[in-house]
This record gives structure tokens, C-alpha cells and sequence, in this order.
């Protein structure tokens, strides 16, 4: 393990990738290199960039890793993709879009599939990020799946998260029910070389109120009455932007306003926070899937037909069922099976 | 190592043709053979090909190309490969090649050689060999 470390910290690219696979994968070299990361890291912001599909989120961060590395980062991109849930295969295609940086040695790219899990990311993303950190990488972006529900784990783990939207994706009040507008500290709307962005933008301000940045009005005839909205303003007002990835327009401003964040998410007081927030969020990660995967075994146990009978003959209330289940399924965490094999709950 | 996580596979064309159907079509039905598929898109040199396999840590690279400049192309490659001590990365080759040039690609390192009248059940019955059962 210690050999991984230094390898990875003397820059051999081929150690950092197979690290990453490790941390994919169940193993006792993976948990002590979890432990180790998890110790070592925590200086570096992670930029989260999230939103439906097709909207543009390859793309822009293809644009950002371009506008980075000419200001002098190294950069760290973890892009994730659905895993098929019939086959367990996966495509990994958000690197199509990022192709003219795969010579550059100064940025390091890495595709994962989630391996059935949701909320937009994988287990082995926030053990990626901090391998891109262990080698030097600042900032380190995150793409969420973009499949269009919940992907909203990204959000304890960024310390800058970026919803991108577009118009006709997934527009009008579907934002605030899937709950991605909450998440954001800064808006998107990209494609605004198309119709519609507009609109879209001002619908997001709306929803969001606070005060407009000078980008909102993009289209130049758009009028905003900033005046009437100041007085409103908060410092942590949410940033909205209509942007053009294909073409960088109005990204350089975007970029301005992800490295105020990034700084105000470096001061010692903040990493401590931020911090105990990624960390958080692993726990409650690791747990929900150890429960899971319990109550699973429960539900498919021996004991579920006793106490189904017991239910069907009226000796017990479904509350009372759910009530054991839930205690039964503990036991089973408490208890783990050996066989690691069966990783997914079905 | 990762026992349990799905073998992964770079899939790229070289060259400057620019028809990318067949690869999406194979890009999808190995997805649907359970692997993990990291699609590099058309028109890439072999330099961004290594770089991107040895990054994302394939098992197997499969590349493709039409428009005849196979030799140099997948030659290049190779050598890549070898500078970068990625011998265990399985390669594979597929396009329009002439069979004499076969044998060739081959002493390259080009474990398999597909040529168009190739069926999905051959590479993927190659691949499942060359993987060693395939997992
Ligand atoms: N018109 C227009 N199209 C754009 C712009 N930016 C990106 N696109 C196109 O939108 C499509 C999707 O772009 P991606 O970057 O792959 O989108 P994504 O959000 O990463 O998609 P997934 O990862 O599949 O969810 C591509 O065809 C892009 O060329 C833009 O500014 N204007
Ligand atoms: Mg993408």
C-alpha cells in the first residue's frame, strides 16, 4: 500500500489508475488505502457539475479544463455513468467530450459507473477524488449521471456545485420537485445559443429570487430590474448564469465566479466543516447500503413466511411486522455474512 | 484484485475516416455483455488512445479503422504500449485489413484481428477467451 502512495505522489499515472480500480472494487488493500486517502486528503475544493442529461455538462467541463490548465491547474475530472441495469455493463462516454486533453499531462481523467447505485454517484467517487488530490490535481471536478432524478449526492461532497440546465431538458417546476435548484450554488443555463434560454433563465430566478448576476441578462435585450432585487441580496445568493460550453462563451465569467467560491471554501474553518460534511456523507453512504442489503436478505429470509403467517392469522399488525424486520435486519448488519460476493442487492 | 467489478474496455478509432456506427454499435452490445465501456470516439491518435487506456485503466483496447493506414496506425500503438511497460492490456484490431497484413499485426501484439465480415458473437467469444472466462 505504501509503495501505491508514493508512486502515485511521485506522478506515475499507471498507479493512480489502478488505485482508482482498487477503490472500484472490495479488497483489503482497497480499505487500507481508503483509510490512508481519507487521513491525507481534504485541502483540495471538489467543483461537483450536475444536471439532466444532455445538457451540456461534459462539454462545459471540457471548456473549464481548457480556461484551467491555461491558467496553470492541474486538473482532476471524475465523470460517472449509469451502469445498465440489465447487464452490468456501462457505457462510459462523457470523455468523448473531453478528448483534446488526453495528452496533457496535467490533467487526469477518469470515467466510473455507478454499479446500480443511485443519487448520481458511485461509491468510489468521493476515494477517486481524493486519489486525484493524493496527486496533486487542483481542483478536482466531479460529473454527475446525468439521468435525470435525484442526482443530488454530489452536494455534500462538492465544496462548488454547479446545476447546468438547458432549455428543453427538464425545464419549469420538474427543477424544484427533483430538488436540483436546492443544491446549487450556482446556476446554469447552457445552450443559450438556442431559443428558450431565456425563459428558462428567468424562471430560475424566479424560483430562486435573491439577486440577479450580470450574466442573467445574456441576451442583451433581456431587462432585469436589478434595483428592485438588491435590496433582497444575501452575500450566499445563488450565481446564475446562461452560458454557451460549445463555443466558451460567458464560461471565462463562469470560471471567475467557481474560483471565488473555491477560495472561500480553503479557509482552514471551512475544510474542517466541509470536511466532517464528506465524511458524513460516506458513513451515511456505507450504511444505507449495509442496511439495504440486510433488509434485502431479510425480506427474502425464511423468517419472512412466519411472519407473514403471523400476520394472515391477525397475531400480529403490519406495524408490528415492520417493527421486527427492521430490529431482525440490524441484527444482520451487526452479524455480516462472509460472502462479500453479492456486493448489489437485487 | 476487483474480482467483482466489470472488466473494462477502450474502444477507439484511429485514422481519418469518420463513420462511427459500427463502434457505437459495438460499443452498445458489449455494454449489454456486461462490460464497462469507455468510448473514445473517432479520429483519435494512438497517443490519446494509450494515454486514455492507461488512464482509465482498461483491460482491453479495441480499435478500429477503415481507411487503410492500419500499419503505421496500429504499429504506433503498439510501440506506445511498450514505452509505457502496458503489455498487459489486451489488444484487439478490427477494419478493413487486408489478410497478409494479419500476421503482421499480430507480432505487434494484436491478440485478435477483425476483419468487416466479423460476427458480434466471434468478439465477443474472443473476448470472453482472451479475459479468461470472461467473469
Ligand atoms: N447548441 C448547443 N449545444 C451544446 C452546447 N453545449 C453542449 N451542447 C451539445 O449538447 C449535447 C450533449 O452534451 P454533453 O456535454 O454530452 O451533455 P452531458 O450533460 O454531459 O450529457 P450526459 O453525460 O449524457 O448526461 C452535445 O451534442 C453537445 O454538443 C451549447 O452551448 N449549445
Ligand atoms: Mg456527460
Amino acid at each position: 500500500m505504501d509503495a501505491i502512495v508514493d508512486n502515485i505522489r511521485r506522478g506515475d499515472r499507471r498507479s493512480l489508475a489502478r488505485a482508482m480500480s482498487l477503490v472500484d472494487g472490495v479488497s483489503d488493500t482497497s480499505q487500507a488505502l481508503k483509510d490512508h486517502l481519507r487521513r491525507s486528503t481534504g485541502k483540495v475544493p471538489w467543483w461537483g457539475f450536475t444536471g439532466p442529461p444532455g445538457v451540456g455538462k461534459s462539454t462545459l467541463i471540457d471548456a473549464l479544463v481548457d480556461m484551467l490548465r491555461r491558467r496553470g491547474k492541474r486538473v482532476g475530472v471524475v465523470a460517472i455513468d449509469p451502469t445498465s441495469p440489465l447487464s452490468d455493463g456501462a457505457l462510459l462516454g462523457d470523455r468523448v467530450r473531453m478528448m483534446r486533453h488526453a495528452e496533457d499531462g496535467d490533467v487526469f481523467i477518469r470515467s466510473l459507473a455507478t454499479h446500480h447505485r443511485e443519487g448520481g454517484l458511485s461509491d468510489a467517487t468521493i476515494h477517486c477524488a481524493r486519489l486525484l488530490e493524493l496527486a496533486d490535481y487542483d481542483p478536482v471536478l466531479i460529473e454527475t449521471v446525468g439521468v435525470g432524478q435525484n442526482e443530488v449526492d454530489v452536494a455534500p461532497l462538492a465544496d462548488v456545485c454547479t446545476v447546468i440546465l438547458a432549455p428543453g431538458f427538464g425545464d419549469d417546476i420538474q427543477l424544484t420537485k427533483a430538488g436540483l435548484l436546492e443544491i446549487a450554488d450556482c446556476v446554469v443555463v447552457n445552450k443559450c445559443d438556442l431559443p428558450g434560454s431565456n425563459r428558462l433563465l428567468k424562471e430560475i430566478h424566479r424560483e430562486l429570487g435573491g439577486l440577479p448576476t450580470a450574466a442573467l441578462a445574456y441576451e442583451k435585450d433581456t431587462k432585469v430590474d436589478r434595483a428592485g432585487d438588491a435590496a433582497e441580496s444575501t452575500t450566499d445568493a445563488v450565481e446564475i448564469f446562461g452560458i454557451e460550453a460549445k463555443s466558451g462563451k460567458n464560461v471565462e465569467e463562469l470560471l471567475d465566479t467557481l474560483f471565488e467560491m473555491d477560495a472561500a471554501a480553503r479557509t482552514p474553518d471551512e475544510r474542517r466543516r466541509r470536511n466532517e460534511r464528506r465524511v458524513l456523507s460516506e458513513i451515511r453512504r456505507g450504511a444505507t447500503v449495509e442496511y439495504r442489503r440486510a433488509l434485502e436478505g431479510e425480506l427474502s429470509g425464511d423468517g419472512m413466511a412466519e411472519l407473514l403467517d403471523t400476520l394472515q392469522r391477525g397475531e400480529c399488525s403490519v406495524e408490528s411486522a415492520v417493527a421486527q424486520l427492521v430490529t431482525k435486519a440490524a441484527d444482520r448488519v451487526r452479524q455480516p455474512e462472509v460472502s462479500e460476493n453479492d456486493r448489489e442487492p437485487k | 484484485m476487483s474480482t467483482n467489478t466489470p472488466k473494462r474496455i477502450l474502444i477507439g478509432k484511429v485514422g481519418l475516416d469518420g463513420h462511427d456506427r459500427g463502434a457505437k454499435f459495438l460499443v452498445r452490445a458489449l455494454r449489454n455483455a456486461g462490460y464497462e465501456v469507455i468510448y473514445t470516439g473517432i479520429r483519435r491518435t494512438p497517443e490519446q488512445i494509450v494515454r486514455t487506456a492507461i488512464d482509465e485503466d482498461v483491460d482491453v483496447i479495441g480499435l478500429s479503422l477503415l481507411s487503410g493506414a492500419h500499419n503505421e496506425l496500429f504499429a504506433r500503438v503498439a510501440q506506445l504500449i511498450e514505452e509505457e511497460q502496458a503489455e498487459d492490456i489486451i489488444m484487439f484490431a478490427g477494419g478493413t485489413i487486408p489478410d497478409k497484413d494479419i500476421p503482421h499485426l499480430k507480432s505487434l501484439g494484436f491478440r485478435q484481428v477483425f476483419t468487416p465480415g466479423a460476427s458480434l458473437s466471434e468478439i465477443l467469444s474472443a473476448l470472453k477467451e482472451e479475459l479468461g472466462g470472461g467473469e
